[in-house]
């Protein structure tokens, strides 16, 4: 008992001594930023990868001398739980130095963060979160994701040019599967086509065969999915066992490199839009894949990463346009501003909800690559 | 005549009812037929699964090579399942422990707990992530039979499926270790009091139920081209379910229920959309439990 409490009496005025601290050091000190993400827990894999991707991206920017003070960015583990994402996105707006918060990685955790985020006025801009709900919360809320609202459109667009005209759909039982569907049927009837089958599926399903089968009793000119990579080997592996030879769209969550490493000869031919392919030959984006891969023994980014790379960058650009004023209002002003941005996965502009525009590119896979197509 | 749709999704069904049998035979040996309440089996078959991918990683063997490697690796997982999670609840013989329900079934949960420790892990160890396979090793090289289409992989499994159900069923009729597990499963103490040794009798019953769990997982592995640390669960329900309307006991009743299962869930996605489709093993459980309490080919025979 004893202890504990001269602990706790040193801890209050080790936090009254913090909290006097940091106003006067704003003037030429670093600029910082809150970057929230899963750095342990089950989808660390992610949160580590984006952590690399903001390195490369803030040693590059603060080398660049684009602005006078250097920027840090101080990175939390939110473990992909909301409330840990809500007490981080807290401690960010307590922060007086921090003037805008990129992250969280999945919707949940973003979303729950972004009521935070909305009600103490700071700018959050997120790399992944893709739930169409996301950026309308508040004028606060911004990403670096296209969303199945753009893709969906894109893609009914794409299969209608190739006279694509009866097709079948299958998507995961999720809120994103779902606005897979809906967005691109919109477009296919608008489109004259028709949607001759729609059915969704349990994330996981180990068994796609009698899907399969009721899909070709359907007999649609091509197949539109909404999955994710291992989903998709599974599905494309099986239309194969099936000998079906049905052209097969997806959108950019199939696009993994483990897609094809998983489905092998069964991925050829599969089409897809990508915002990012790490084989593209524009300057950005050897730069980036050459310091991912210096960074990581060789293994290219996926594009995630590459999503978090532009995220940065993006938010890095708003602070140089807004120095030397750096107020969390000015940042985000400045981001809303964003307009055709360079970046890896494409040029990038926001809509006025936040909302990433960027230009899509339509995919393949040949010989175990995914290649552009024209 | 029939229409091929329909004899395409028998087709599939049959041979996803071979899938969940694979998996169910080990399972009813130990559970249902030695009577002891395991609920690791689907670990056992993962672990399975990871030992041939990482052999075939290593050196690429050929595939018997790696059906043995994997029989070995699954009775190692199997005495050592056995001595974790079950040998301790047998340390006291008095009249009184060994009669009781209570040391018996308290197996469940520490099965189940080497099964969340197992397979937790695996994930730290490998990722939950499907590991990436030789794709050619994969069983599901496309056979055409007329209208319909197989592929390799379901000759394998439904060759090494009547293979195991054979050899079992005359394991347990003929031979003197068949009769022990019978007489432990009966009644442990009066086995005991005849002289059988009851140990070595369960131990081997493990060894023995565990290698075709691990069987099961490679070729089940091998034919979806899925393996991943939570690959155990949904066949260890299936296999449960298929169990259960078996009447515990039976082998063959636990293979034609599998296959009554696996046939009712594919032709069930004709009717409703495929996610209901996993509803129709529970719903078969439940019909089981309140109208065929003694499963569908149980012997009568007081039951947990």
């Amino acid at each position: 008992m004893e202890i504990s409490r001269r602990n706790s009496l040193g801890l209050f005025l080790g936090t009254v001594g913090l909290l006097a601290l940091p106003i006067s050091a704003a003037a030429e000190g670093p600029v910082y930023l809150g970057y929230q993400l899963p750095l342990t827990g089950n989808t660390a894999q992610y949160g580590q990868d984006f952590k690399t991707a903001a390195e490369i991206a803030l040693k590059n920017f603060n080398a660049s001398g684009k602005l006078k003070v250097p920027v840090e960015i101080i990175f939390e583990d939110s473990r992909s739980d909301a409330k840990e994402g809500v007490a981080i996105a807290r401690k960010f707006v307590d922060d007086d130095r921090i003037v805008a918060a990129l992250g969280d990685f999945t919707s949940t955790v973003s979303m729950a963060a972004a009521q935070v985020y909305k009600r103490a006025e700071m700018a959050q801009l997120s790399q992944t979160a893709s739930h169409p709900d996301f950026a309308k919360i508040s004028e606060w809320q911004f990403r670096n994701i296209t969303t199945q609202a753009q893709e969906g459109v894109y893609n009914a667009d794409w299969m209608n040019e190739q006279g694509l005209k009866k097709i079948a759909v299958i998507a995961e039982q999720t809120d994103w599967g779902q606005s897979v569907v809906k967005d691109f049927a919109e477009k296919v009837k608008a489109n004259g086509g028709e949607v001759v089958f729609t059915e969704f599926f349990n994330r996981g399903l180990p068994d796609f065969r009698s899907i399969i089968t009721k899909i070709e009793r359907a007999k649609p000119d091509a197949i539109y999915t909404g999955f994710f990579y291992e989903d998709g080997a599974q599905f494309l592996k099986q239309m194969k066992q099936l000998s079906v030879e049905t052209p097969v769209y997806s959108t950019s969550a199939a696009y993994n490199q483990k897609l094809v490493e998983l489905a092998g000869p069964a991925a050829e031919g599969l089409f897809l839009t990508v915002t990012f392919l790490p084989n593209s030959e524009s300057d950005h984006v050897t730069t980036f894949v050459d310091e991912w891969k210096a960074a990581r023994d060789g293994a290219e980014p996926g594009q995630f990463p590459a999503q978090a790379y532009d995220a940065v960058n993006i938010m890095l650009e708003a602070v140089a346009r807004a120095y030397p004023d750096v107020s969390r209002q000015n940042v985000r002003d400045e981001l809303a501003k964003t307009k055709d941005f360079p970046g890896v996965t494409g040029v990038t502009s926001f809509d006025e909800n936040g909302e990433a525009l960027k230009q899509l590119t339509k995919a393949t896979v040949t010989d175990g690559q995914f290649v552009p197509l024209k | 005549m029939i229409d091929p749709y329909y004899l395409q999704q028998l087709t599939i069904g049959i041979s996803l009812g071979m899938v969940y049998a694979l998996m169910a035979i080990g399972f009813t040996l130990i559970f249902g037929v030695l009577n002891v309440v395991n609920f690791a089996h689907g670990e056992v078959y993962t672990i399975g699964a990871f030992a041939g991918i990482m052999a075939i990683a290593a050196f690429g063997p050929p595939f018997l090579v790696i059906v043995f490697i994997v029989l070995a690796v699954g009775a190692l997982a199997g005495f050592g399942l056995e001595r974790l999670a079950f040998r301790p609840f047998r340390r006291f013989s008095d009249e009184a422990s060994l009669k009781s329900r209570a040391m018996r079934e308290a197996t469940l949960m520490s099965s189940l707990a080497m099964s969340i420790i197992a397979r937790e892990a695996m994930e730290l160890l490998f990722g939950s992530e499907f590991q990436t396979i030789d794709i050619s090793y994969l069983i599901n090289k496309p056979i055409e039979l007329g209208p319909v289409t197989i592929v390799n992989g379901d000759i394998i499994i439904f060759v090494v499926s009547v293979l195991m159900l054979g050899g079992l069923q005359w394991l347990l009729k003929y031979s003197s270790i068949g009769l022990s597990i019978r007489a432990v499963s009966n009644n442990p103490l009066g086995a005991k009091y005849v002289g059988i040794n009851t140990d070595r009798t369960i131990v081997l019953t493990f060894v023995i139920g565990s290698m075709m769990g691990a069987l099961a997982g490679i070729l089940v592995g091998l034919y979806y081209g899925a393996v991943f640390p939570s690959m155990g669960f949904i066949p260890g329900v299936k296999a449960f379910v298929a169990m259960v309307m078996g009447g515990l006991s039976s082998i063959p009743g636990a293979v034609i229920a599998a296959l009554v299962l696996g046939v009712a869930e594919s032709m069930s996605t004709t009717f409703v959309s495929s996610v209901w489709a996993d509803m129709v093993a529970y719903l078969f459980l439940i019909v089981t439990l309140v109208f065929f309490p003694q499963g569908l080919f149980g012997a009568r025979r007081e039951r947990v």
